[in-house]
């Protein structure tokens, strides 16, 4: 497993480095300082898992998440940030507090073990998660479950379980690092998650309306109805 | 007064009222049917009547007596004042139960047909109608007295009681304050990071780390003890701004730089206890800490005029993410200062110059 440790302090750069010889199957592929060279090692050197501090110059550990495209499993180094970790909604990520208990360590590299076996391997462009930060509340979003993914503007309105948060990009290029099997162009503005169809009706304007399982309703566009009657092979 | 403005008792003093009120009315009543009828030998179903007649009105007069009281707020009186109206309101409720109880007396009990026998009997009756009349009005002024006296003791023991609960509410606040003082001083942050370079020492650099050790508790020792000093000289806060600078260089290693310059004349100078300190975390925290690159942090001293002027210097983004936090470490020195030496100290922190923060500080040289 590729790993990467961003830390702004020398000596615990080292530290973990040290903890993590441990473990022969963490492979080390590089190490960064900062914010902004850490956002470029991780875009070339593509690591599967993130040890990664909070309190960091000229930006978070968060300001980098939201930065990247492409967000590799997470493991937060914090010497007493653990509030601000505790803050996410969902614990699909685990933090470590400094100085590190080799247990814990060891707990949590296992847990990213799992998960990384779980993650279907989708060679390149396919995303897996992505980092969603709306005004204080922060989600790792696995993309699987998001339902709808809406415009608006300059932003995409995601339906994920019980929240709607806003990302800060826009759809058009989020579109080409979707999963093609999963999610379908519906509309100008919509884009749906094909597992979510709870049913297809025709409605009274003669278009396609597709019924998500949270009863949230879809228009097919007349560009994409033929599309889509061939994907869903109706 | 009106309704809204009356102090409102809560329903626990009210039941207690109520209770002690009804007991005591009774208990006095019974007493005194049971000496007439028994030791007097007074005709039961009469004195009974009477007793029932006079005594309602005791019990209703007392009880408008607690309503006027607490309408007019006795029991904020000083003693004094207060005993005087104790005694003049005891009167004034003896004087219309005092007539009442000798004319029902008369009206009930003198029967001529009821004979009347032994000494008690004939000395009730035979007294003069004024005297008889100011000693039942005495009788029942003392009646009144103890009960104004009951009810005021009662009030100042539930006072006293309230009194020492808000005390020890009070000295619980206070503690939780100092305790949130001591936990903003010791900067767990720094705490915890600072025994994470050790950790890491320990296998790099172990004379390092023996070091880092002796810094970290030089650091909290001098913490700990800020509590009881209020004033330490310059020289002894800057020795524990070296050893916290010592520790986070270690932590930064070549992204924080250090120059000092502190003249003789100044060393001696007595300064605020962690207030250099603070200014130089802040320098920290706020300035080398948000550049990649790090910088230089420059601590300089200068006595001029009876006064100590301090300088601390350091490089900031130009786009500072902890505004709002910087400010708060600036408002808590300025208040110390300001209680310490009133308006002739300084903290002024310039922002004038891009990428660079200034603090300077003036204090005089006199207490």
């Amino acid at each position: 497993m590729k790993a990467m440790i961003i830390d702004d302090e020398p000596p615990a750069r080292r530290e973990l480095r040290r903890l993590l010889d441990e473990f022969a199957w963490v492979e080390i592929v590089g190490e960064a300082g900062n914010v902004d060279q850490a956002d470029e090692m991780i875009t070339s050197l593509t690591p599967e898992l993130l040890f990664l501090d909070i309190q960091m110059p000229g930006g978070t550990g968060f300001d980098l998440l939201t930065r990247l495209e492409d967000v590799p499993q997470v493991i937060f180094t914090t010497a007493y940030d653990q509030h601000a970790v505790r803050a996410f909604e969902v614990d699909a990520l685990d933090y470590l507090l400094k100085p590190i208990d080799p247990a814990r360590l060891t707990e949590a590299l296992s847990r990213a073990r799992s998960v990384n076996a779980a993650r279907t391997p989708h060679p390149g462009a396919v995303l897996e998660q992505i980092f969603v930060r709306d005004g204080d509340r922060c989600w790792f979003v696995p993309l699987r479950e998001v339902r709808l993914l809406t415009s608006e503007g300059n932003y995409i309105r995601l339906s994920w379980g019980k929240e709607k948060p806003l990302l800060g990009r826009a759809l058009a290029a989020l579109e080409q690092r979707l999963d093609p099997n999963r999610f379908f162009r519906a509309n100008r503005r919509q884009i749906i998650n094909l597992d979510f169809i709870e049913s297809v009706d025709l409605g009274v304007n003669g278009r396609l309306h597709a019924q998500l399982r949270d009863g949230a309703e879809v228009e097919i566009s007349r560009r994409q109805a033929r599309l889509f009657k061939t994907k869903m092979s109706i | 007064m009106n309704d809204a403005e009356r102090p409102i008792a809560p329903p626990k003093s009210q039941l207690a009222y109520w209770i002690f009120q009804l007991t005591g009315w009774g208990a006095y009543s019974l007493s005194r049917f049971f000496g007439g009828v028994s030791v007097m030998n007074l005709p039961w179903v009469h004195f009974g009547l009477q007793l029932l007649l006079v005594d309602a009105l005791g019990f209703w007069l007392s009880h408008l007596l607690r309503d006027y009281v607490r309408r007019h707020q006795w029991r904020a009186l000083p003693i004094r004042k207060l005993s005087l109206r104790i005694v003049a309101a005891a009167i004034v409720c003896g004087i219309p139960l005092g007539i009442l109880t000798q004319f029902t007396d008369v009206a009930l009990l003198q029967d001529p047909n009821q004979l009347l026998e032994g000494v008690s009997s004939a000395l009730r009756f035979q007294l003069a109608l004024p005297v008889a009349i100011a000693l039942q009005i005495v009788n029942w002024s003392v009646v009144f007295l103890i009960w104004l006296t009951l009810y005021f003791t009662a009030l100042a023991v539930r006072e006293h009681r309230s009194a020492q609960l808000r005390q020890s509410e009070l000295a619980r606040a206070l503690h939780l304050a100092e305790l949130r003082l001591l936990k903003s001083q010791l900067n767990p942050h720094f705490l915890f990071n600072a025994l994470n370079t050790v950790r890491s020492l320990i296998a790099d650099d172990p004379a390092r780390a023996q070091n880092a050790v002796t810094h970290l508790a030089n650091t909290l020792r001098y913490t700990l003890n800020s509590r009881q000093d209020e004033l330490v000289t310059l020289s002894q806060e800057m020795d524990i701004v070296a050893d916290y600078l010592e520790l986070e260089s270690m932590r930064c290693e070549d992204r924080l730089r250090i120059e000092k310059q502190v003249p003789a004349e100044a060393a001696g100078v007595r300064i605020p206890v962690m207030l250099l300190q603070t200014l130089v975390e802040n320098a920290i925290k706020h300035g080398i800490a948000e550049l990649p690159a790090g910088g230089v942090l420059r601590i300089s001293a200068a006595v001029k005029d009876d006064m100590l002027n301090l300088e601390v210097e350091n490089p900031r983004s130009a786009a500072p993410t902890n505004a709002a936090h910087e400010s708060v470490g600036l408002r808590n020195a300025r208040d110390r200062l300001r209680l310490l030496f009133g308006a002739r100290a300084s903290l002024d922190l310039d922002l004038s110059r891009p990428a660079v923060a200034t603090a300077r500080l003036r204090i005089p040289l006199q207490l």
